[in-house]
């Protein structure tokens, strides 16, 4: 009824002539509706990113006054050939893969647990989503007072052990499980609920079944839980393994990226060379060599789930 | 002789309306945006030029500082910079800066307006010269330079910035436990030699002293200190050992200047070299023996995140006993509601190292920051900036900076009888502020900063050894250099 009134009106005008007649006709309707989101879209998004596509070709510096030159994949070239970018793939691999391992395990656990009824189970789940709903700068610098070593929490609970004060982040293996286990702490709960998601959805009769049948409870997980809950967790995969790959905040509160340069990520050496040192150019190159990886990850995981979604029809 | 009568008549007329109008004419609403950290002399300025700034030109002039946190200073200054978005027109900028925003186009040389203004000269010639090496010229001249080239200004220097707020370190201390007689005996009986109580001990205190302070109240809970139980571990000795911006460069700085090294020396581009000067003997001497004392400090130090604002803190809970740190933060420390050590401590030089002849060399790394005027700014904005700047260096305010926390950079003020007895670290002040010289100004000195601190980070959480860490610090250096065509 509202569409043939609207047509109406749109009949109407164009009965009447002129542009703004032409305008709202109903074959331009569609356009004009979805032009002003394009057009934000374009200016935030898509221009910036051209335009930073751009500066990748050239070597400018943003505090410089000096015309750019165009330099061609010499900024790729640079990047690709200097031994800290590598040094800071292996470092922020490492924390990718050390996370989000620590996020599966501690999210899927806290699935189960709150699979099952028990008292004041929805207060303890709301508790438990607290840490991924606090901002990274909170979460940053809990964790910075937690592991001082000289009146921090976990100097003093250790120091009851050993007499000792501990000083985790005074070793790059130390400062990496510390950042770590920062991150994990915080999105372990969005793995959990992915899970929960997928644990919840599992027909209550199949489990009767593989009871009936005396299933063992690993046999039971792994032909009926399972099938339901993995295409969740590539999703949980997916999105903490992108979100982890540009990690920032944590580690530029904790550590700064030390000791030495040993938990610096990529995004925070990024970050420097962008905005300290203005390596405006290069830094472009590099952000873009970071999309495309980000870019392959994703497919990589689509790709896996696809194959899965065909295999199960 | 009627042509004459009229011209005269309208001469008269024009004087007269000229002199009634003379001062809405002249007079503008003008806003001066500061870019400033947010900190007690910032804040004084801020409460300050509102009680008692007089245009002397008339203007209804506006101070509105955007009082920005530490942490993100430089960030937030170089954004706003490098955007155009042009908001600032005067800020307090670091003196590392300096090359990268004058390079950059956007702070203003005011040589020309030095010249022109018998007030500023005075002002010039009346600074330290120590500050106006550090704060003011770019490129770079040394103390030593200027001196040779005569009072200021000076033929073929470029000068940019005025002392906002000269800064210096120097020693915080417990006066509670170092006059305390059974802990004076005690380390007159262990080590021979006197427990720095006085400001006259300080001055007599070099670095082996310092360590032995730090052994010798490196205590742990449960153990006596000045007759009390501690209910914590405590620790006899502080200082700046942070990755973070320049957090250990300034200390490890003064180590190496004191025994003889030097940085790579932007004054004597591009014949100064970074390999065999950087990772001199001499350097990593001094390099080790700064490393030497981190193991009577909190256990902070081994992170390598023991900056300014931590040891201040950890001073402050009461958990060591000296610590050296920048006069800038030695206000907090007084407060009773922020200070467990407020009526308790005293102030004195920093240690330094001990000469052939007996005497102490106390180099160090100048801190605090001047305030330039940014490019952007009309003539009518940069006059009235200029006696922004006339205003908070003359003397009453000064005097009035310095009582609540600032510190003076005019040899005048600090020489007043009553100057030292404004605030309880004037005196060490004063002492140091000869001492001191500057880091790099050249716009690269982010690179430079930032590599260096990250080696010196290695070195400080054992890592790497110190010779390691500086051959590591004169490589890169010696190959940034000679890519910039800095070094030949």
């Amino acid at each position: 009824m509202a569409e043939l009134a609207t047509d109406n009106l749109g009949t109407q005008g164009a009965a009447r002539g002129g542009f703004g007649a032409w305008l709202l006709d109903p074959k331009r309707r569609g356009a004009l509706l979805v032009t002003p989101a394009i057009t934000i879209l374009f200016v935030m998004n898509i221009f910036p990113l051209m335009w930073s596509f751009g500066l990748s070709f050239f070597n400018y510096k943003a505090s410089s006054p000096r015309v750019p030159s165009f330099r061609g994949l010499s900024n790729y070239e640079r990047v690709l050939t200097d031994d800290k970018t590598w040094e800071r793939f292996q470092t922020t691999a490492v924390i990718v893969g050390s996370s989000v391992l620590l996020q599966l395990i501690v999210g899927f656990l806290l699935a189960l647990m709150f699979a099952k009824a028990f008292p004041l189970r929805r207060i303890v789940l709301m508790l438990v989503l607290t840490p991924m709903m606090l901002s990274f700068v909170s979460v940053g610098v809990f964790f910075k007072l937690f592991y001082e070593p000289t009146f921090g929490i976990v100097s003093y609970v250790m120091n009851l052990f050993t007499t000792e004060k501990f000083v985790m982040l005074g070793s790059p293996a130390g400062a990496i499980a510390g950042i770590v286990i920062a991150d994990a702490w915080m999105w372990s709960p969005f793995v959990m609920l992915l899970v929960l998601a997928g644990l919840v959805s599992v027909p209550k009769y199949l489990y009767e079944a593989a009871e009936i049948d005396r299933a063992s409870s690993w046999r039971t997980f792994w032909t009926i839980t399972f099938p339901y809950i993995k295409s969740l967790l590539l999703l949980a995969i997916l999105f903490r393994t992108i979100e982890t790959f540009k990690l920032f905040d944590i580690v530029y509160i904790i550590t700064e990226g030390g000791p030495g340069s040993s938990t610096e990520t990529i995004a925070v050496f990024l970050y420097r060379n962008a905005f300290q040192f203005f390596q405006t150019s290069r830094s472009a190159a590099l952000a873009y060599i970071v999309l495309f990886i980000v870019i392959v990850l994703t497919n990589l995981y689509l790709y896996a789930v696809n194959r899965r979604a065909q295999e199960a029809n | 002789m009627k042509t004459r009568n009229v011209l005269s008549g309208l001469m008269g007329a024009t004087v007269l309306a000229a002199g009634l109008g003379a001062t809405p004419a002249l007079s503008a609403d003008i806003t001066i945006t500061m870019a400033a950290p947010d900190w007690p002399p910032t804040r004084f300025m801020k409460e300050h030029f509102d009680q008692t700034y007089q245009s002397p030109d008339g203007n209804n002039t506006t101070l509105d500082m955007d009082f920005i946190p530490w942490p993100s200073f430089y960030e937030r200054v170089a954004a706003s910079l490098t955007s155009g978005e042009q908001k600032y027109q005067m800020i307090v900028t670091d003196s590392q800066w300096l090359g990268a925003f004058v390079e950059g186009g956007y702070y203003l040389n005011l040589t020309d307006k030095i010249k022109e203004d018998p007030e500023l000269q005075a002002i010039m010639q009346d600074l330290h010269p120590a500050l106006v090496s550090a704060y003011s010229t770019y490129p770079h001249k040394t103390r030593a330079q200027l001196e040779a080239m005569g009072p200021a200004p000076a033929e073929g220097v470029n000068y940019y910035g005025f002392p906002q707020f000269p800064d210096t370190y120097v020693t915080f201390y417990r006066e509670d436990i170092f006059c305390n007689e059974g802990e004076m005996a005690a380390f007159q009986a262990k080590y021979g030699t006197n427990l720095p109580c006085t400001y006259e001990d300080w001055q007599d205190t070099d670095w082996q002293k310092w360590g032995q302070i730090g052994e010798f109240f490196q205590r742990s809970a449960g153990e006596m200190l000045a007759g009390e139980t501690l209910a914590d571990d405590f620790y006899g000795i502080a200082y700046q050992a942070g990755k973070g911006y320049d957090f250990s460069t300034m200390a490890i700085n003064a180590f190496i200047w004191q025994q003889g090294g030097d940085i790579w020396d932007e004054s004597k581009m591009p014949d100064a070299q970074a390999e065999g000067v950087v990772n001199s003997d001499v350097a990593v001497a001094a390099f080790e023996e700064y490393l030497s004392y981190l193991q009577y400090m909190p256990p902070v130090a081994q992170t390598g995140q023991m900056d300014i604002f931590v040891i201040q803190d950890l001073y402050m809970q009461g958990k060591v006993g000296a610590i050296i740190d920048w006069v800038g933060l030695g206000e907090p420390v007084l407060d009773p509601s922020a200070s467990t050590v407020s009526d308790k401590s005293a102030f004195g030089p920093a240690p330094g190292t001990r000469k052939a002849d007996g005497s102490i060399d106390r180099t160090g790394n100048i801190g605090g920051q001047p305030f330039v005027l940014t490019t952007w700014n009309s003539d009518e904005v940069v006059n009235e900036a200029l006696n922004v700047v006339k205003w908070w260096l003359s003397p009453d305010t000064q005097l009035a900076a310095t009582a609540n926390g600032g510190q003076s950079g005019l040899m005048s003020v600090m020489a007043m009888p009553e100057y030292n007895g404004l605030r309880p670290w004037n005196r060490a002040h004063v002492e140091m502020i000869d001492w001191q010289k500057d880091v790099w100004h050249i716009p690269e000195f982010f690179e430079l900063l930032t590599q260096q601190q990250e080696e010196f980070d290695k070195a400080i959480t054992g890592q790497i050894s110190a010779k390691d860490a500086l051959d590591a610090v004169a490589e890169f250096q010696q190959e940034l250099l000679e890519d910039i065509g800095f070094i030949e």
